[in-house]
């Protein structure tokens, strides 16, 4: 999220926008990521219980993702026109649990949403917060597509860090014995 | 009989514990940054300059792009040798080590269930666990995935199975 760790309230629907997947760009993701037989043209797709071409579930996903990439960009935009400064997100750290639950074929407008269902500051990285996400997605019809959740961080505004933090961080800029100090990456 | 995967390892031809080897891909440049401007605009994923000073310490692929480029491996090594009825989800995806540029991946899949539909004879749901390492042999990402498999016995239902032996061609008692 691009609002500060203090401003997220938890349940409360973020809308990520719609996407109207084509049979060309179902296709084009297949070819590269997922050529499963349903997933292309001319493979025999129509033999599939899909009965037809079906969309990869990555690809609606990642999708989906772009969606919120575009849709946090735009609220850090609205932010900054508030004369706001917007928070920060930081890198996704996983998925628990991601379920597709409907196909999605050409013609077909996904619309996907973000909640976040619960918050907690990180224990081991200072300053940040831990948010567990939940994205789901439904097509034109209100039919779930995929229900999702996913660990994500955000920075807290109001964070001081420790004294003994501080020492530490000054510590690991000097060359040489910052290496020695900075917990290694496991 | 569905043509496609007539040929094909059915559910009954699967079994717990096996592991199937994945191929092996490069990630370019080129690569990620179309994946990136298409699906993850983030600026450390599109501009060398920027990745350098972020977090990332360099150009690295979309954690995204990662999890589809596994995909590409396990659909070459095993979901098209098998009769896949589509996947189901993914579960404990964890992104361990950023994949840099020019970094290449490969892993392993081993089959950790096998269960028979209870609603739909025709398919067993199928899970894998997948780990994927660079070439340092640094784990870069893993999950488990959940997939459908057509079975060659789709009139056997599976909460109908008696406890003696049974004719599976006619579904009686023998």
């Amino acid at each position: 999220m691009t609002r500060w760790f203090e401003d997220i309230t938890i349940d409360e629907a973020f809308p990520l926008g719609s996407h109207t997947f084509t049979e060309a760009e179902i296709v084009r993701f297949a070819e590269d990521y997922d050529p499963q037989y349903f997933h292309l043209v001319g493979t025999g797709a129509e033999h599939s219980h899909f009965g037809g071409l079906i969309a990869s579930g990555w690809h609606v996903v990642v999708t989906g993702h772009r969606k919120m990439v575009d849709a946090l960009a735009a609220e850090e935009d609205r932010l900054r026109g508030l004369g706001q400064q917007p928070g920060e997100s930081g890198p996704g750290a996983g998925v628990n649990q991601m379920e597709f639950k409907s196909p999605v074929r050409p013609g077909d407008t996904v619309t996907y949403a973000l909640q976040v269902s619960a918050k907690r500051p990180s224990n081991s990285l200072p300053g940040w917060g831990i948010l567990t996400n939940q994205i789901s997605a439904v097509n034109q019809r209100g039919e779930p597509v995929y229900h999702s959740e996913l660990i994500g961080f955000s920075k807290l505004r109001d964070f001081k860090m420790p004294l003994r933090l501080r020492i530490l961080e000054a510590l690991t800029n000097i060359p040489g014995l910052g290496k020695l100090l900075r917990p290694k990456r496991s | 009989m569905n043509p496609i995967t007539a040929d094909r390892r059915h559910f009954e031809d699967l079994a717990l514990g096996e592991v199937i080897g994945l191929g092996q891909i490069t990630v370019t440049k080129e690569m990620i940054v179309s994946f990136a401007r298409e699906f993850d605009p983030f600026p450390f994923h599109l501009d060398e300059e920027v990745a350098k000073k972020s977090l990332l310490g360099g150009l690295a692929s979309s954690g995204w792009q990662t999890a589809a480029l596994t995909l590409r491996l396990l659909t070459d090594a095993f979901l098209n040798q098998i009769a896949s009825a589509g996947g189901l989800g993914f579960s404990d995806l964890k992104w361990k080590r950023p994949v840099m540029k020019n970094d290449s991946i490969t892993g392993s899949a081993k089959i950790i269930e096998l269960r028979r539909s209870q609603h739909h004879p025709q398919w067993g749901v199928l899970t894998i666990e997948i780990d994927i390492h660079n070439q340092r042999n640094q784990p870069v990402m893993s999950m488990k995935l959940a997939n459908l498999v057509e079975t060659r016995t789709p009139d056997l239902i599976a909460h109908e199975q008696p406890a003696q032996p049974y004719d599976v061609e006619t579904g009686h008692k023998s």
